[in-house]
């Protein structure tokens, strides 16, 4: 092997770092239109009316469209693609966002209308002149409140704002385990809404060629033919032929760009509309009021301890918001993700867990890096540390008393998930050994003495990654596929591309696929390019999210790369005259066995493509390519552990994150440098989580509090605390390489971690718990009893 | 935003022309407060008037204890001053925290003190400090420049051409942000001369106040220990999303010590 | 409602001058994006606060989504486009790219041109000065890690004599 496993510096920075990027809003066609979307100012209203009459006669406004317009172009809807029914059947109630919003607004930034016109100021300037007749009603927006007796009602005709109620675990076995146990720790815990918030906003623009029927659309999508797919099949009733969807660069995802968002099928609709292109570009604060938004549980739970410190039983009750609407893969945050990693790395003998989806007049939730294990792992952690402190036992020592042993894997949890594998206990240890743990304590011992405010916060936990098979994802209730595609094609002179199905937005496919491709073909890095994100040129595939690319989209290109070689071996046998498996095949050199007679790939591929020097016979064809659609035989199970240590300005009340250690397990790595950086990423948005990121909404107007970056806090680097990283590697069992998903861990940890430092920190002074963010704000909170 | 008239005057006596004779006209200066605000659509401006050409309204000079700030001169410049610094180095720290470094290349202190915004730095400084806003037509004494929220004694066609600032025994500014806006939660800013002491706080209230209990207290006894028991009234402070009336009352005594440390 | 008003504006952008009737409102960066056909310059945000728009006016850094293109009259501009010749990377790209200080690659551009500004300012900046230097930049793909070491990296090669 020569590349998989080295650092090696990316190939497609030179474009990033020069300025020729090639992102949605970059694209220029010519007489291309702007639309603009109207949102509503209010949390709940009915629409009474709307006139567009002085919008429609500005100078260049082409057309406005509302939900009258929809409805009368026969318009279908979005999609929600993984439905979560309750556990006793019952489908969700489910309601999906709207293109437009017909007689009621549930959100603030709901859409109401479009204007199209020939330059955006004109689009603009036209928002402004549509009135809306809005009779505005009361709202709920705070989660733990959506099922009070007597709160608004998001839709009425559920008579509650409850979305299904998701039942897992044992309750009779889990009631006796409390019942029975030494000890019983308690917490209400809640995890904070975010918002994802990547750097360049979403874009769109769309094209139709009337002489062809073809509409392209340029998007900024993780998923290029599932957004297809889902504009074709459920929204414009097109065939999916006559739709190419390009995902050029794209400025970060971190699953927000996955989701089928409200404006795009309309983009495309307008430009069918008209017959020329149609582009729309999101600002900030725009994008805070539609994106859909992340996490946002309120929760419950209790953890049963044997007198040493072993977990006997856990029982959880949350309530997971939904936002207004279900959107795409919502559902399977709460209901899939967030239990199958509840009782994280522990042997959880009993759970009970009953989460129950509810919806508010706030923005749609959705997956967003992390997608149910922060919550998780928030839960799991607290209560794990807090039953330490409670119980007097160390905070290391009673993860080693519960860690799931190496051995043990693979595990089957409570929820009946199987975790392929991992090593905590070795994880832990190593952990120890990094952060030089027996040295913190001394130190904050020392500190103490002399009266400063020190903590140290521990946090363990699995990930989930590469979600597949299909089968297995449509019996969870997905309504989309687990595998990945590739091709992997020869040209005539020897060089090759790689086509994937998945997408890179930051995560280095360039390189990281190609060294793959490059091992398994034999071939130097610079003769292998990749081609991804336009659907007319890839096979479908089911694009970035969950940490799959690697693991499902990698082994893809693997596959492939193999059966190109498989073929090229015939066809060299072929013009050497000898038996394949007489050949032996390095760094793009076949050679006759104990010869030195041999042919390069590059003359195979010339052969292949000429078409004459090859095999003859109905079983052989010329041309030198694999497709692959690979479906991956399992999950994979990435694991990490963060250790942190925190001091508190004892005026202020700012935490200090002075130092924070990760040890990782994301199986086999492919290229260090990548991974290294997906790990720093993640853990800025953590940190992000843990120390200020908060969508706040009032809690009587539901009025939309943070609206842009003046109010919704975004991690800089001076935010970033002191890192020491490493690494252990389990291979998962379920794809030769042994990869795992390497890029959400950062984002679980900090969450926690941070929050039992800042415990251990403040627990003589009476605090029991702090729910993120840990503001100074929050903190100083917590310390006056408020 | 809606389209707007664009002047940019090469004196001041033109500017001061165009203010006066044009409806609707705004001053713009740096632009770091102006411009988001025009460009999310919060304020329709039709004209505006560019400030930025006119030489004559940059430059620092300190001269017999008083350093004299021209409207225009960009915070790195007052942050990065020689001058600034010896004589009154935590104006120059003050300027040196204003939003980050390309905020402050660009944003001056007439642009921050006219417009008075709650949050921002350079109020405490001018209350903080014995201070004097210069115009083309009068002098007016810092106490007297800010009396509302965003609202200044400036007449409608005034322009601020200078801001002068006695040089105090010794003076800090301690800011603590917001982790989103990074404008000031609470700012203190604490001088000591031989007449008195002053105790400036932004970010907490409507606009920029003195506290006269700390003053008080401070003037016979210019120690933190001297207001560590004073307690601030929450009544009149500011509740928002980031900060309750009770917390900013905290962090207004708890700052102001540490400041008065600082003076040590 | 106001009719739109234009205003002739003429400045060098990477040394070539350019010449248009602009609307007064146009953003600075909007105006590179659009009529300077540079698309390097990003826009992320609507409060002046990511930093992906950052450019040199006159030699100094600036947030190009805060300055009106009127404004910009007469100026000498630099953006990422302009920072090295053709076929060469400027050594701050280069540090960059040697320390992985980048993913998505959308707020670069404006982080090399930040740290341009900052290595003028301070020529041999700590890791502490610049991660404060950066307070006006945002990213949200890389921990800020790798882009403190490739700045203080890109500040030596700039400070080591020519030809290393």
């Amino acid at each position: 092997m020569n590349y998989i496993g080295k650092p090696l510096a990316r190939r497609e920075d030179v474009r990033f770092l020069t300025g020729r990027g090639n992102f949605v809003d970059d694209v220029k066609l010519a007489n291309t239109a702007w639309i603009a979307f109207l949102r509503s100012p209010h949390a709940h209203a009915r629409i009474r009316g709307i006139d567009s009459t002085a919008a429609a006669g500005m100078p260049g406004v082409l057309r406005v469209l509302t939900a009258a317009d929809w409805k009368a172009a026969g318009l279908g809807e979005l999609t929600c693609v993984h439905p979560m029914p309750f556990s006793d059947g019952r489908p969700m109630n489910e309601v999906l966002r709207p293109c437009f919003a017909a007689d009621r607004v549930n959100h603030v930034g709901d859409v109401v209308a479009a204007v199209v016109a020939e330059d955006r100021y004109g689009a603009l300037d036209a928002l402004d002149a549509i009135e809306v007749d809005y009779e505005v009603l009361p709202a709920v927006s705070i989660t733990a409140r959506a099922l009070d007796a007597g709160v608004p009602v998001v839709h009425e005709r559920f008579q509650s704002n409850l979305v299904n109620e998701v039942v897992r675990g044992n309750k009779a076995a889990a009631d006796a385990a409390f019942a029975a146990a030494a000890h019983v720790t308690e917490l209400t815990v809640s995890s904070n809404r975010l918002a994802g918030n990547a750097l360049e906003p979403r874009a769109y623009l769309a094209d139709y060629n009337r002489a062809t029927g073809q509409s392209t659309l340029w998007a900024t999508t993780q998923m290029p033919h599932l957004l297809r797919r889902w504009i074709c099949r459920y929204t414009l009733f097109m065939p999916e032929n006559k739709l190419r969807v390009i995902a050029p660069d794209v400025g970060g995802g971190f699953g927000v760009k996955g989701h089928y968002a409200v404006e795009v099928a309309t983009v495309v609709w307008a430009a069918k509309l008209l017959g020329r292109p149609v582009k729309w570009t999101c600002t900030r604060s725009e994008l805070m009021m539609s994106d859909a938004q992340a996490r946002d549980h309120y929760t419950r739970a209790k953890m049963a301890f044997s007198k040493t410190g072993e977990i006997l039983a856990m029982q959880v009750e949350t309530l997971a918001s939904f936002g207004a609407y279900c959107s795409n893969f919502g559902p399977s945050i709460p209901g899939n993700s967030y239990p199958q990693t509840i009782t994280g790395l522990y042997l959880t003998p009993h759970l009970h867990l009953r989460v129950r989806g509810v919806y508010t007049h706030t923005v749609p939730i959705d997956a967003y890096r992390g997608s149910g294990r922060p919550e998780a792992t928030l839960v799991n952690e607290r209560l794990m540390e807090n039953g330490a402190r409670e119980m007097g036992i160390d905070v290391v020592e009673i993860r080693r008393r519960n860690l799931i042993p190496h051995e043990r894997f693979p595990y089957k949890t409570p929820v009946g998930r199987i975790y392929d594998s991992a090593n905590p206990p070795l994880m832990l240890e190593k952990l120890v050994a990094l952060s030089n743990y027996a040295r913190l304590r001394t130190e904050q011992a020392r500190r103490r003495k002399a009266g400063e405010l020190v903590g140290i916060g521990l946090a363990a936990f699995l990930d989930k990654s590469g979600t597949g098979p299909s089968a297995t994802l449509a019996t969870k209730g997905g309504l989309h596929g687990g595998y990945e595609s590739a091709i992997v094609r020869a040209h005539s002179d020897g060089k090759v591309t790689v086509f994937s199905g998945s997408h890179s937005h930051g995560q280095g496919h360039d390189t990281a696929f190609c060294q793959v491709a490059a091992d398994r073909l034999g071939l130097p890095l610079e003769d292998i390019s990749l081609v991804q994100g336009d659907t007319d040129s890839v096979p479908f595939g089911n694009g970035t999210w969950g940490s799959r690319s690697l693991s499902v989209g990698g082994i893809a290109i693997y596959k492939a790369a193999d059966r190109v070689i498989d073929k090229a071996k015939i066809i060299a046998a072929h013009m050497l005259e000898c038996a394949a498996p007489d050949l032996e095949y390095a760094q793009g050199q076949f050679t006759v066995a104990g010869t030195n007679r041999g042919v390069t790939f590059c003359q195979v591929a010339e052969a292949a493509h000429h078409g004459a020097n090859c095999p003859t016979g109905p079983d052989f064809e010329p041309g030198l390519e694999a497709t692959v659609f690979y479906d991956p035989p399992d999950t994979n199970d990435p694991s990490a552990m963060h250790l942190t240590l925190v001091s508190i300005d004892p005026t202020t009340w700012r935490v200090q994150v002075e130092a924070y250690y990760t040890l990782d397990d994301c199986g086999l790595v492919v290229n260090p440098l990548i991974v290294e950086g997906q790990v720093h990423g993640g853990l800025a948005q953590g940190i992000g989580q843990a120390m200020m990121e908060k969508v706040s909404y009032d809690a009587d107007s539901g009025q939309l509090l943070t609206g842009t970056f003046m109010d919704y806090a975004m991690p800089r680097a001076a935010d970033m605390p002191p890192l020491e990283s490493d690494f252990i590697c389990t291979l998962a069992p379920s794809n030769p390489l042994g990869v795992k998903g390497g890029s959400e861990t950062g984002t679980i940890g900090p969450p926690a971690a941070i929050g039992n430092a800042i415990v251990d920190a403040l627990w003589h002074l009476g605090v029991r718990h702090v729910d993120p963010p840990y503001t100074p704000h929050a903190v100083w909170k917590a310390v006056a009893g408020k | 935003m809606h389209s707007f008239e664009y002047r940019n005057p090469q004196t001041l006596a033109e500017a001061q022309a165009l203010l006066r004779d044009t409806h609707g006209a705004k001053l713009l200066a740096g632009g770091m407060s102006l411009v988001p605000v025009m460009r999310l659509r919060l304020v329709e401006v039709p004209a505006l008037i560019d400030l930025n050409r006119i030489a004559a309204l940059s430059g620092i000079t300190v001269s017999e204890g008083v350093v004299r700030i021209g409207a225009m001169t960009r915070h790195a410049a007052v942050a990065a001053s020689a001058e600034v610094k010896a004589a009154i180095p935590a104006l120059a720290m003050l300027a040196g925290g204003i939003g980050d470094p390309l905020v402050r290349n660009r944003g001056t202190i007439a642009g921050s003190l006219a417009n008075n915004d709650p949050a921002a730095c350079y109020p405490s400084a001018l209350l903080g400090l014995e201070s004097t806003v210069v115009t083309q037509q009068r002098r007016i004494p810092g106490d007297d420049f800010i009396t509302g929220m965003f609202q200044t004694a400036l007449a409608a066609d005034e322009i601020i051409t200078a801001v002068e600032f006695n040089a105090p025994r010794r003076a800090a500014y301690v800011k603590f942000a917001n982790y989103s806006s990074r404008f000031s939660i609470v700012g203190v800013f604490v001088s000591r001369y031989a007449s008195g002491v002053r105790v400036a706080v932004t970010g907490a209230g409507a606009h920029a106040f003195r506290v006269a209990d700390l003053e008080k207290a401070l003037s016979g006894n210019f120690s933190a220990a001297a207001i560590a028991g004073i307690a601030i009234d929450p009544a009149n402070l500011m509740s928002d999303l980031h900060a309750s009336a009770e917390y900013r009352a905290h962090l207004i005594s708890g700052l102001a010590q540490r400041a008065v440390a600082q003076c040590a | 409602m106001s009719a739109r008003v234009l205003h002739p504006v003429e400045m060098t952008v990477n040394g070539v001058t350019i010449r248009a009737q602009v609307e007064t409102r146009q953003a600075l960066a909007e105006f590179l994006r659009a009529n300077a056909g540079l698309t390097g310059t990003h826009i992320g945000c609507d409060t002046s606060q990511c930093g992906a728009c950052t450019v040199h006016v006159d030699g100094v850094g600036l947030k190009s989504c805060t300055l009106f293109a009127v404004q910009a009259n007469g100026a000498a501009v630099t953006t990422i486009e302009g920072v090295a010749p053709q076929g060469a990377m400027h050594p701050m790209q280069q540090a960059f790219q040697e320390h992985h200080a980048l993913q998505c690659g959308f707020c670069t551009p404006g982080m090399i041109m930040s740290a341009l500004d900052l290595v003028r300012r301070n020529p041999e900046p700590t890791d502490d000065e610049i991660r404060q230097a950066l307070e006006g930049n945002i990213c949200r793909c890389t921990g800020y890690y790798n882009i403190v070491k490739a700045i203080a990296a890109g500040a030596r090669a700039m400070r080591a004599p020519a030809g290393k």
